[in-house]
């Protein structure tokens, strides 16, 4: 009988860096622009030019390192990968293969049975963007063009141990690693708009085996489902082949979002990679390194930690809070402004988006600022209006800039919740709903939501709930007697 | 007009504008060099029709401190040797006092003994190497070659600055008057290299050095045949990988008729390189391709030849040895062989990075000229030019 085949899975992983300048010239980092446009006699590798190496490519680089848990190398170096292709017009790339800046990562990720493990980074290492081929028509004939934007560009790419298991687990990584990235802001780390670009490796094997056997690499998956797709696709694949007892073989395949199926591609020709003697060594001192981590910000999983212990918020609205670094921000601002942590976080995790969505905002530019925010969160924690008032504030607070406090008064919508007032309200609703009295009176419970909405619609919403509860069932109560 | 010399003539060479280090002084610029405006062709069909956007940073300083630039000089192809060169023949046939001359092998200081001239390569990383059509990025240098030392140690001066457009330039600055340079050693291991004639031309030049003062000492290092192979391997790959860009594609020589861009590509290869570069390249490609493991033994063992070299250079102040060879002719070799076996002599200083100074006229062997060279530690450049000025004053007398 077949034994029971578990999957082994690792990917590489190349992220482009948000710098403003390309890797080795001044030429503007942006790949989208009208083609050719970001060029310059080093990008187009003219002779007599010599490559710059950009200092905001190796930080950038290195916020990605320390995201990631990985040891950064004290000296790494530049090698060119060799090899002639019309996107490549110097014909070797400049690539950190032999001495990568850093080297064994790691990142945690929840599996479905929401245990943590830890997948390993055996290295991330720099190395420039190619050029970008457009092939086209010209009436019969097939022309191929260059847009030189991307040539040059910054990029690292992450390479993992085998650690991976199954395709939700593989998701689950690359989800995390945007996350830390993001959070870093060294990348935009979009599969979308190829900010992110993942290639992975999967071979089968049985389940309690230690061996690694030949692996299949999977490329053209354009967003983190799609790598899930064509992982599990690809371990199907492998699977039948081993119960058919055929061979499989180390080779590339593409995956076809549309089909739903991978297709082996033609090789891409494997050349070598000589150190360049142009691009010194990158050494990296100690000070230069204690500053880059003194720079890092919290990562998520501390700041989650965090926000649990200190400010009391279950875990998920932990996660909430910490998962992209802008919501952390206006959250944390907001509790600078004495904002009531779980209150904060609730409010920015459900009214916000939504209300953001409709008014075409961001955290970072919507005119409703963490302190205004804070104050009318304070104002619905004191009672001082209630929750239905709070999300009409909330609204008009997008619209000015008064404070909650003007808005409430200019709305009128405070609160009602002295006594006297509340008490003349309930006797009212009672002496003019006397059939519902009776009912309630009956046993019939219903009939004190009835009254509860008569009261709430005379005091044209703004009677404190609980309150005005408190007083209706003593005063029902109370009258029987 | 002396079109085997000038690959292209400077037509508005009126007098400079700046009265500096090199004021009115004609200087020829090997077709290596990038000059905005010029036709800068590397002797290589690869570069047919390639003008520079921008001067190269060592064009620039010389044009800052008031050089003419004559022209540009004929160049064996891509730098690699000395055949068809202009550079030491403008000089000796007084068309400019001083001529940049890329020293890859040793061709700056070879060319420069067989027309009777000084010749200089100066400490690797000293002089910015923007805008020079590079062959081999660790080897090479941009090269002097003059008349007269003054004149060499003017053009030094004008081009040894830092500059940021060259990162690979050693930051730390060498020591700026050193104490005079006074013991040289010879290699005991030279005997092997040397045929009997051009021992015993050697070593009475060598003893007129002891007359001129210099403490002479025997130098043992077993290392002495290595350099020949490293240089060779080292370069080969580096060339391979430095000519990836002659793609036809931008600039220079494009074959027609290709069916596709690979065919495109393999016949403008095909078409714009000579004999010795393609077969140099071909090392190159093989040991980037089929051996690697031999280049980086090649590396492990120049870094140990550096290493051997700075050692015995700490308990003296220069090696001494020719230039070149009594019967193999560097101008014409007719494989990479016979190239390699005519720069035998100046490729440790390409090797190790050091400075090196050929003086002419001081080891006659036959009726041939052999220079005689000087090779110091790195970033003793000045120092070594001021001991070569004391030598050809006491050996030759007065100047
Ligand atoms: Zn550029």
């Amino acid at each position: 009988m077949m034994p029971t085949l578990q999957a082994v899975i690792g990917l590489e992983i190349h992220v482009q860096l948000s710098c403003a300048t390309k890797m080795f010239c001044s030429c503007p980092n942006r790949p989208g622009d009208e083609p050719n446009r970001n060029t310059c006699p080093i990008c187009l590798w003219l002779p007599g030019n010599l490559p710059r190496f950009s200092a905001e490519a190796l930080e950038k680089a290195t916020l990605a390192c320390l995201a990631l848990n990985c040891r950064i190398q004290k000296e790494s170096a530049f090698d060119q990968k060799v090899y002639y292709y019309p996107d490549l017009p110097k014909g070797y790339q400049l690539s950190q293969f032999h001495r990568p800046l850093a080297r064994n990562g790691w990142l945690d990720i929840v599996q479905e049975d929401e245990t943590l493990q830890r997948i390993r980074i055996q290295k991330i290492h720099m190395e420039e963007d190619v050029a970008r081929l457009v092939h086209e028509k010209e009436g019969k004939t097939t022309v191929s063009l260059v847009d030189f934007n991307r040539a040059g560009t910054p990029l690292v790419e992450i390479v993992t141990e085998p650690d991976l298991r199954t395709p939700a687990d593989a998701m689950e990584f690359l989800r995390t690693l945007r996350m830390q990235l993001r959070y870093s802001q060294c990348s935009t780390c979009s599969m979308e708009q190829g900010t992110m670009r993942v290639d992975a490796n999967v071979s089968v094997r049985p389940s309690g085996s230690n061996v690694l056997n030949a692996k299949v690499e999977i490329k053209n998956m354009n967003s983190i489902r799609h790598v899930g797709d064509a992982v599990a696709h690809e371990i199907r694949r492998q699977e039948s082949l081993a119960m058919s007892k055929e061979p499989i073989v180390t080779h590339t395949r593409l995956w076809d979002p549309e089909a739903r199926i991978t297709s082996p591609m033609r090789e891409k020709f494997e050349g070598p990679c000589v150190p360049d003697p142009s691009v010194p060594p990158i050494v990296i001192s100690e000070k230069w390194l204690r500053e880059m981590i003194r720079n890092m910000p919290e990562m998520p999983g501390l700041k989650a930690e965090r926000y649990m212990n200190r400010h009391g918020l279950t875990r998920e609205e932990a996660l909430q809070m910490s998962a992209e670094r802008n919501v952390s921000c206006y959250f944390e601002s907001a509790l600078d402004h004495q904002a009531p942590p779980r209150l904060a976080a609730q409010w920015i995790a459900a009214q916000l988006p939504p209300l953001l969505k409709d008014r075409e905002e961001t955290l970072e530019n919507t005119p409703l600022d963490p302190q205004r925010f804070a104050g009318l969160l304070l104002m619905l924690e004191r009672e001082e209006i209630n929750a239905n008032a709070a999300r009409e504030v909330l609204r008009k607070l997008c619209e000015s800039t008064a404070s909650p406090a003007e808005i409430v008064v200019q709305c009128g919508c405070r609160q009602v919740s002295e006594a006297d007032e509340l008490e003349a309200l309930v006797d009212r609703v009672i002496l003019e709903n006397a059939s519902a009295v009776e009912n309630f009176r009956q046993g019939a419970s219903k009939a004190l939501g009835f009254l509860m909405g008569r009261a709430m619609q005379a005091s044209g919403g703004k009677a404190n709930p609980r309150l005005l509860k408190e007083l209706m069932t003593s005063k029902l109560k109370g009258d029987g007697q | 007009m002396h079109s085997e010399i000038f690959a292209h003539v400077n037509q508005a060479t009126c007098a400079a504008e700046n009265h500096g280090r090199l004021f009115g002084k004609r200087v020829g610029v090997q077709s290596l060099f990038c000059v905005r405006g010029w036709p800068c062709t590397g002797g290589s069909k690869a570069l047919e029709g390639f003008h520079p956007l921008e001067d190269a940073t060592v064009i620039q300083r010389l044009k800052t401190e008031g050089a003419v630039l004559a022209g540009s000089t004929r160049s064996s192809e891509l730098g690699l040797g000395i055949a068809g060169d202009g550079a030491a023949k403008a000089v000796s046939q007084g068309l400019v006092h001083a001529a940049l001359m890329m020293d890859t092998l040793g061709e700056a200081r070879v060319a420069a003994v067989k027309a009777g001239l000084f010749g200089f390569k100066p400490s690797w990383g000293r002089v910015s190497r923007f805008g020079l059509m590079g062959l081999a990025p660790s080897m090479e240098c941009c090269g002097m070659l003059a008349s007269n030392l003054d004149d060499i140690a003017r053009m030094l001066e004008t081009v040894a600055h830092i500059d940021e457009r060259d990162p690979s330039m050693a930051a730390d600055k060498p020591t700026g008057t050193s104490p005079a340079l006074t013991r040289a050693g010879v290699f005991k291991e030279l005997q092997d290299l040397l045929e009997p004639q051009e021992r015993s031309a050697f070593s009475q030049a060598v003893s007129r050095l002891e007359q001129a003062g210099l403490t002479i000492r025997e130098a043992q290092y077993k290392d002495l045949s290595l350099f020949a192979a490293v240089h060779q391997v080292i370069a080969a790959v580096e060339a391979s990988s430095s000519c990836g860009k002659f793609d036809g594609v931008r600039f220079g020589h494009r074959a027609s008729g290709g069916k596709n861009w690979n065919e495109m590509y393999l016949q403008t290869r095909r078409e714009s390189f000579g004999p010795l570069m393609k077969a140099f390249l071909f090392q190159g490609a093989y040991f980037q391709f089929e051996d690697y493991a031999a280049f980086e033994q090649a590396c492990r063992i120049r870094t140990r030849l550096v290493q051997g070299l700075a050692k015995l250079l700490e308990n003296l102040d220069v090696l001494v040895l020719p230039a070149l060879h009594a019967k193999r002719e560097p101008a014409s070799p007719r494989d990479i062989e016979e190239l390699y076996r005519a720069f035998s002599l100046t490729l440790p200083a390409s090797v190790a990075g050091l400075p090196a100074i050929a003086l002419p006229g001081m080891v006659r062997c036959d009726g041939r000229d052999l220079g005689l060279q000087l090779v110091g530690s790195w970033g003793t450049d000045q120092g070594m030019l001021a001991l070569a000025q004391r030598l050809t004053t006491l050996t030759q007398g007065a100047p």
